[in-house]
């Protein structure tokens, strides 16, 4: 039986909820990644931090994922994290836009 | 640097399977194996044992190791052979390996960032279940710790994943008298309980953050079905299989004695599928 029929025939209905929480669960972990000693999340905290300190020195100290303070180099670590940020959340846009479709 | 390190240092993923009366888990493995080569482009190590091995066609392994197997475990009054994790650091031929649940599904390449995240261990120790988000963390007892979990492990051949298997090998021998002391039940090992106590007693009780896969480990449930978009199968005239990579779940929501079925698809997420006879149909298809 293939999964369509199976659905129809248990009148299930879509699961908002499950599948945003399932989409935040696999894409948070896309955001994370190891750079210059340290394991980093590319969320918008760490890339404002790094981006504010962008234009005043070449390096600065940061608590990493671990708790770890790892010396970095910023602008290298802040194109990492964009780059990777704009990836990953462009992804999870286009998934979610297609669950807001589903019944 | 990274580069250079990647190409020098062997990576690969270890099994462990040992058939039981009810189920096949060399088979079990194989179908976990295929998976791990196509998605995570690493060879795969077997620990099993001569019984286990004859009955499947093991030429998906990089390597096959048989095992006497410890046989003193009864789970539902039969047999289940689910102690010796502890082998997987001398018998694993790779210096950095992942050792996997062959219930685990792997459909994405997430667990290769594990090799990046630590120089000797990590495990996870935190679970997520897909329909049923936010479930409590399962605990080893009321006034123990939070439970990490043997499903997906992470080593590198150093000083400190020896002491960590080493451990486990001792808290496997004396787990009656580790149950006693954290008041969960010793009747049945197993591998969860005895790692977290492993862990913890490396780490002289204490936290060490990257020692935790910094993601849910994603169970499959109960309440909850899951079931392949298709059959992993072999294109026609090549010799090139397609992986499934898309699966549908379904769950049944129980409110006030009455039962609403949920769905929804995943893809590129690897997941636990706790039900046995679950996983033997998405295996089959």
């Amino acid at each position: 039986m293939d999964t369509k029929t199976l659905i129809k025939d248990a009148k299930a209905r879509f699961s908002h909820n499950s599948a945003k929480a399932y989409l935040k669960e696999k894409y948070n972990s896309k955001l994370i990644i190891a750079e210059q000693g340290g394991l980093w999340k590319a969320d918008a905290h760490t890339i404002a931090l790094l981006h504010a300190f962008n234009h005043f020195q070449d390096t600065t100290v940061l608590i990493d994922t671990f708790d770890n303070p790892v010396e970095v180099e910023i602008a290298s670590l802040l194109e990492s994290l964009t780059t990777l940020y704009n990836n990953v959340m462009t992804e999870w846009n286009a998934e979610w836009k297609q669950l807001e479709n589903k019944r | 640097m990274e580069t250079i390190r990647k190409q020098t240092v062997s990576q690969g993923a270890v099994l462990f399977a040992f058939n039981s009366s009810k189920y096949n888990y060399a088979e079990m493995a194989v179908y976990a194996a295929k998976r791990i080569n196509f998605f995570l482009s690493l060879p795969t190590t077997l620990i099993t044992d001569e019984e286990s091995l004859n009955t499947i066609d093991a030429s998906v392994f990089d390597k096959t190791i048989c095992v006497t197997p410890d046989k003193d475990n009864i789970k539902d009054n039969q047999v289940w052979i689910n102690k010796g994790r502890y082998q997987a650091y001398e018998s694993s031929p790779y210096e950095e390996t992942l050792v996997l649940d062959v219930d685990y599904v792997i459909n994405s390449d997430r667990l290769l960032k594990t090799f990046d995240m630590s120089d000797s261990f990590c495990c996870h120790n935190s679970t997520e279940f897909l329909m049923y988000s936010g479930a409590a963390q399962e605990t080893l007892s009321s006034y123990s710790y939070n439970t990490l979990w043997a499903t997906v492990m992470m080593f590198k051949k150093s000083h400190r994943a020896k002491q960590i298997f080493e451990a486990l090998e001792m808290v496997q021998n004396n787990y009656d008298h580790y149950a006693n002391i954290h008041s969960f039940v010793g009747g049945v090992y197993r591998n969860d309980y005895a790692l977290t106590l492993a862990v913890k007693i490396v780490n002289g009780h204490s936290e060490v953050a990257s020692d935790y896969i910094p993601w849910n480990l994603v169970h499959v449930g109960k309440n909850t079905s899951i079931y392949p978009g298709y059959p992993d199968c072999k294109i026609l005239d090549q010799e090139v299989i397609a992986y499934n990579a898309e699966f549908t779940v379904l769950f049944d929501n129980w409110k006030n004695s009455k039962v609403r079925k949920e769905w929804m698809t995943i893809n590129d997420m690897d997941f636990h599928v706790m039900n046995k006879d679950l996983f033997v149909g998405i295996m089959n298809g």
